[in-house]
């Protein structure tokens, strides 16, 4: 089977690329190991209540904002119902120490109302921060589209400047609204000491800027992607496992998986970099990148219950609302699995499609994860999971139903766990090492991995190259292609559709 | 503390094992781009591979941009470490 370009990986960057690349007149193939594609922006259904998995809300899909022109480009737009949330959508942070109750809404200006309410003494550092991060991300050519992409790209990997937690220590004393402050960071999975303002606002921003829904949730903007590649005439085979890049020279031929040898002259792999090691001949790549690669600091995990409720009325306000219980202070990631009463998330990304009824009683109860809680069930990834392993996490489920009935009401303790996702879930079913959620760790203690590497023709593309999440993953499947077209005709032809 | 010929020592270790070059091609006036074939998609692997070795931090772009040969580095490495001993 012969292409001009593979891709490997069907998440939103493997899509994003490969409509990019067909709209370009490229001849594109892309490979997705699972039996669906769409990696972590897929649904699925029990009992007939559709979950969605990584999909829960964006920001960067108003007029004239980032994903809207560059899914307008692509073609992607015009198929998707974009649903924005209501003004009194928000975050509904309870700080566990002090109780407080803290509504982040999805938009600067009601947000600083909201924190200088609550927040009376902190009206001048509230005021600076809002500002610092808005003055940043103007600085940064996914929101600020007039700006040139290669200068920004050229400087991001450097980890320096200052970090969140600097930034907040510098302006506000108290720690309840560092912990609200922070509260983003849930979004892209870097503990806010370890990241700079940068990565910071390019999460922060679009969230205060107003965030939207899409009808049909992540499998709906999968569906859209799926049907402008099939106009395209993009191949997906699915259920393809990548066993190795094929070299001619030292120049990518194509790549062999476990049925096929495809033949292309560029291939782009979506994975987490470091499991591309295993696909490439050792002598390729010097030591020094292999073992860069291979000791990347890596996200956290998450663990989530995906439950149901009989009446769905008794939830409340839970469709436009996402509700938080976390620690106070700047340390609102570290999970301390001693720690009686553990941070947690509940919201219900389904209830927010036009069709959803009664039956749609659908919702995520999410807490942080590490890999050292599953390591001991780990028997490989096709191995039937033990007795001890279904007990642990029929447990931990439970304890998470009992405290989110304390926190937010009796309804909330009969919710029904029908499907739980651990590490190891993520690890087996999205080829997340360790689970890690937002894969790569965007710290300012590691370079993060570039697009170009050694091998002619061979790129890397993905939350890790980039930013993380759905509008990062997005948005580095365009700068990966970017690479390999040229960076700034591309941009430019993207930004003329905002 | 290690000494600056220690220093020497390990960065030219570490350039013949990570890099996989010749230990004779390692002299102080080699330049990284044009004798050693090192490019810029090796630089970063360079800068993480030493900082690991040194347990340092390379954050100084600039300086870091205008390393040309070997001895550059060595001066560079240096340096760092004598500041984080005074800083210690």
């Amino acid at each position: 089977m012969k292409a001009e370009v593979v891709v490997i990986g069907s998440g939103i960057s493997g899509l994003t690329a490969a409509a990019l690349l067909a709209k370009k007149g490229k001849r594109v193939v892309i490979l997705e190991q699972n039996r669906r594609p769409g990696g972590a922006l897929k649904r699925f259904t029990r009992r007939g209540i559709p979950f969605d998995i990584g999909f829960h809300y964006s920001g960067g899909m108003g007029k004239g904002e980032i994903l809207r022109a560059l899914w307008k480009y692509i073609g992607v737009w015009p198929r998707l119902a974009v649903l924005p949330f209501p003004e009194e959508g928000n975050e509904n942070l309870r700080i566990m120490d002090s109780g407080k109750v803290v509504r982040a809404f999805f938009s600067y200006d009601r947000l600083e109302d909201e924190l200088q309410r609550v927040f009376p003494g902190e009206k001048q550092g509230i005021y600076a921060y809002l500002n610092k991060i808005r003055e940043i991300s103007n600085t940064i050519p996914f929101f600020n589209l007039d700006l040139p992409l290669t200068p920004y790209l050229h400087d991001l990997f450097s980890p320096k400047g200052m970090s969140l937690a600097q930034l907040l220590m510098s302006l506000i004393r108290d720690t309840d609204l560092h912990a609200v402050l922070s509260t983003p960071v849930f979004l892209y999975g870097v503990p806010p000491r370890e990241v700079n303002l940068t990565i910071h606002a390019s999460v922060a921003h679009p969230l205060y800027s107003g965030v939207y829904a899409i009808d049909g949730g992540g499998q709906a903007i999968v569906d859209a992607f799926l049907a402008t590649l099939a106009e395209a005439g993009v191949d997906i085979l699915t259920g393809q496992k990548v066993e190795s890049v094929l070299i001619r020279g030292n120049q990518v031929a194509g790549v062999k998986t476990s049925e096929k040898e495809i033949y292309a002259s560029h291939v782009i792999y979506t994975g987490h970099p470091t499991s591309l090691l295993d696909l490439v001949p050792g002598e390729i790549f010097r030591k020094a990148f292999c073992n860069r690669m291979r000791n990347l600091i890596n996200t956290d995990s998450m663990f989530i219950v995906f439950g149901a409720i009989d009446d769905p009325d008794t939830l409340g306000d839970l469709t436009w609302i996402n509700y938080y219980n976390i620690r106070t202070g700047l340390d609102i990631m570290d999970l301390d699995l001693r720690h009686p009463e553990k941070s947690i998330m509940i919201n219900a990304p389904g209830r927010r499609d036009s069709d959803s009824t009664g039956a749609s009683g659908g919702v995520l109860l999410i807490r942080m994860s590490v890999w050292d809680e599953v390591a001991r069930f780990d028997q490989g990834v096709r191995e039937k999971r033990s007795a001890a392993y279904r007990k642990w996490k029929a447990e931990s489920a439970d304890k998470m139903i009992e405290q989110a009935g304390r926190l937010w009401g009796d309804a909330y303790s009969r919710i029904e766990p029908l499907a739980i996702g651990t590490p190891l879930t993520f690890r087996d079913k999205l080829g997340l090492p360790m689970g890690a959620t937002y894969g790569v760790r965007h710290s300012m203690n590691q370079f993060s991995p570039g697009v170009r590497t050694r091998l002619p023709g061979l790129w890397l593309s993905g939350q890790g190259t980039l930013m993380a999440g759905i509008m990062g993953a997005s948005l580095a499947g365009m700068v990966t292609v970017g690479e390999i077209e040229g960076l700034e005709p591309l941009w430019y032809e993207v930004r003329q559709c905002r | 503390m290690i000494s600056d010929e220690q220093v020497y020592q390990q960065v030219t270790q570490i350039m013949a094992e990570e890099f996989e070059l010749e230990p004779e091609s390692l002299q102080p006036d080699a330049t990284l781009y044009e004798d050693l074939g090192l490019d810029s998609l090796d630089a970063v692997d360079m800068v993480v591979a030493l900082e690991k070795a040194f347990g340092m931090k390379m954050t100084d772009e600039e300086a870091v941009r205008s390393v040309r040969t070997l001895a550059d580095l060595f001066d560079l490495v240096c340096r760092l470490k004598n500041r984080q001993v005074t800083k210690e």
